[in-house]
């Protein structure tokens, strides 16, 4: 039985030395890896950018559903429609109305890239809900932190004690297992394999939203949409009124501008506050890569963790035990 | 108690009505400028609800209080909004239409829009010119809340935000001032509104 044992522990067993620097170098990979996610966040400035990213998708929140958003169109089309009467019934004190005739000319325009600014939002309602049902993204850096430590800590340990007993060793493996599982398993938990990609074709269909200058265009527009509208509710409408011409879309525009102005008055305010935040979630790494950054070390970690032998004691040699 | 340097004024600014009919407007006035505007030249937004020809100055009432009062707060009304977003505060001006909805003007401990506490207002008399922080100053419009003050809560004076400035006859306790406060956050971002109060001192007690 002994000799049995013997040549068990040859055909099964490295060298001490051999076995003491394999395991030492698993360990310092497990160990690298480890940092790598401690210090990811602090690299990618997750810690400043990640909450302004939480307060963009909060900001966003009110406006990003379709009701809301067939709103805004049906405010846009109800301008359009009082206009497109106007200048089909040619009234003369909308011809004689400067503020009224300047407001005409830009309308076309206003209400193309209102209409388009709409449609772009609106096509992203879906993909903002992927994004909105992540985990909140002030937690995202404690999602590398954490785990980071833990890896880092309990390899950087073993490392420290290279001649450890069997149990210690058979510990450490299982804790380094689950923790490189564990991010393997995060992504799909979380769905950020399906979520994470959506999130990536709102940010580009944003892009060229949350700007400051388009901020301001749109700012423009209002102050161009605020001067028709009165120029229409405070001398069109009365001249209509006065001849007796009736021009239903108009009347209607009028009694619901002031809801228009309700309504759309804090979506420009929303689209201002978060041209900051905008640019800082841009700054970060692309959101479909964000799943990898989890599995990969994941991998590394389990797979490192797996290769990791763990040395027999006298007691399971003497029974033969790997 | 004849107003000395230096001298702190407490008591109420109290606003003359703005008047629009002459070649420059006088009175209690408000004109806001265009993101990337100056004060002198504009651009400026023209509120078609002003009485004035000129639409970018909407000439101003005073308020139940009969304006401005310093060392104290004229804080917004518990319901500071009707349900179509118009102002009810009416302390200091009377709430007016800007875009078919009222704005009203409040000093209030605790800033409606950025939350920060401020001061009171306070106008410190240097001769006859006039200088102080009117840091509360807060225009309250269509359920939204923009700081007006010069400074702002936090101290700064961004983009054309001027410091307030005035001048004061004390034999006729007449005063004006003037100042200018960039809007920061909200739809109005950026834009700069410029408040020219005028009228007569009433020292408290």
């Amino acid at each position: 039985m002994a000799s049995d044992t013997a040549v068990h522990d040859r055909a099964t067993r490295t060298s001490p030395h051999e076995s003491s620097s394999r395991v030492g170098a698993l360990l310092f990979v497990t160990a690298l890896v480890g940092l790598g996610l401690v210090t990811a966040p602090f690299a990618f400035q997750m810690f400043s950018r990640a909450p302004k990213g939480a307060t963009m998708i909060a900001d966003f929140k009110p406006f990003m559903t379709n009701q809301r958003l067939d709103g805004f169109q049906h405010d846009i089309a109800e301008i359009d429609g009082a206009v497109t009467q106007i200048d089909r019934a040619r009234p003369p004190a909308a011809a004689s109305n400067a503020t009224y005739q300047e407001f005409d000319r830009q309308w076309p325009a206003i209400n193309a890239d209102m209409t388009n600014l709409l449609d772009t939002v609106q096509r992203n309602v879906g993909n903002y809900r992927a994004v909105a049902a992540l985990p909140d993204f002030r937690l995202f850096p404690w999602f590398f932190v954490v785990p980071g430590v833990l890896i880092a800590g309990a390899a950087g340990v073993a490392l420290r004690r290279p001649r450890s007993r069997s149990r210690s060793r058979r510990r450490l493996r299982v804790v380094l297992v689950a923790l490189g599982v564990g991010l393997v398993l995060a992504p799909l938990v979380f769905d950020m394999f399906a979520r994470a990609p959506k999130g990536g074709h709102m940010m580009t269909a944003f892009k060229d939203l949350e700007t400051t200058q388009k901020v301001q265009r749109v700012q423009g527009y209002f102050s161009a949409m605020a001067a028709g509208q009165g120029a229409i509710r405070l001398d069109i409408e009365a001249a209509l009124q006065r001849s007796g011409t009736d021009l239903p879309a108009v009347a209607a525009l009028d009694r619901d501008w002031v809801h228009i102005l309700n309504d759309m008055t804090p979506m420009i305010g929303a689209m201002s506050d978060n041209v900051g935040n905008y640019r800082a979630v841009a700054a970060m790494p692309p959101f479909p890569m964000f799943p990898w950054f989890f599995v990969i070390p994941g991998v590394l970690v389990a797979g490192s963790a797996l290769l990791i032998r763990v040395p027999r004691n006298n007691a399971t040699r003497r029974q033969g035990v790997s | 108690m004849p107003a000395q340097a230096g001298t702190p004024l407490i008591g109420t600014f109290r606003l003359a009505a703005g008047d629009c009919s002459g070649a420059t407007p006088t009175g209690t006035y408000f004109r806001m400028i265009d993101p990337g505007g100056t004060i002198a030249t504009g651009k400026y937004f023209a509120n078609p609800d002003s009485t004035c020809a000129d639409k970018s100055i909407t000439v101003e009432q005073p308020g139940t209080d009969g304006g401005l009062v310093t060392g104290s707060f004229q804080p917004d009304p518990a319901t500071p909004f009707d349900a179509f977003g118009n102002s009810l505060s009416g302390r200091i001006l009377v709430a007016r239409s800007f875009t078919a909805i009222k704005f009203g003007i409040s000093t209030n401990p605790s800033d409606p829009q950025t939350h920060q506490k401020v001061t009171a207002p306070t106008i410190t008399l240097q001769g006859n010119s006039l200088s102080g922080q009117i840091t509360a100053w807060s225009a309250a419009w269509n359920k939204l809340y923009f700081n007006q003050g010069s400074p702002k809560p936090d101290g700064s004076r961004p983009g054309l935000t001027s410091p307030v400035i005035g001048t004061y006859d004390a034999s006729t306790h007449a005063f004006v001032l003037t100042w200018a406060s960039e809007v920061v956050g909200g739809p109005f971002n950026g834009f700069t509104g410029f408040w020219h109060l005028q009228g007569t001192f009433v020292a408290a007690g």
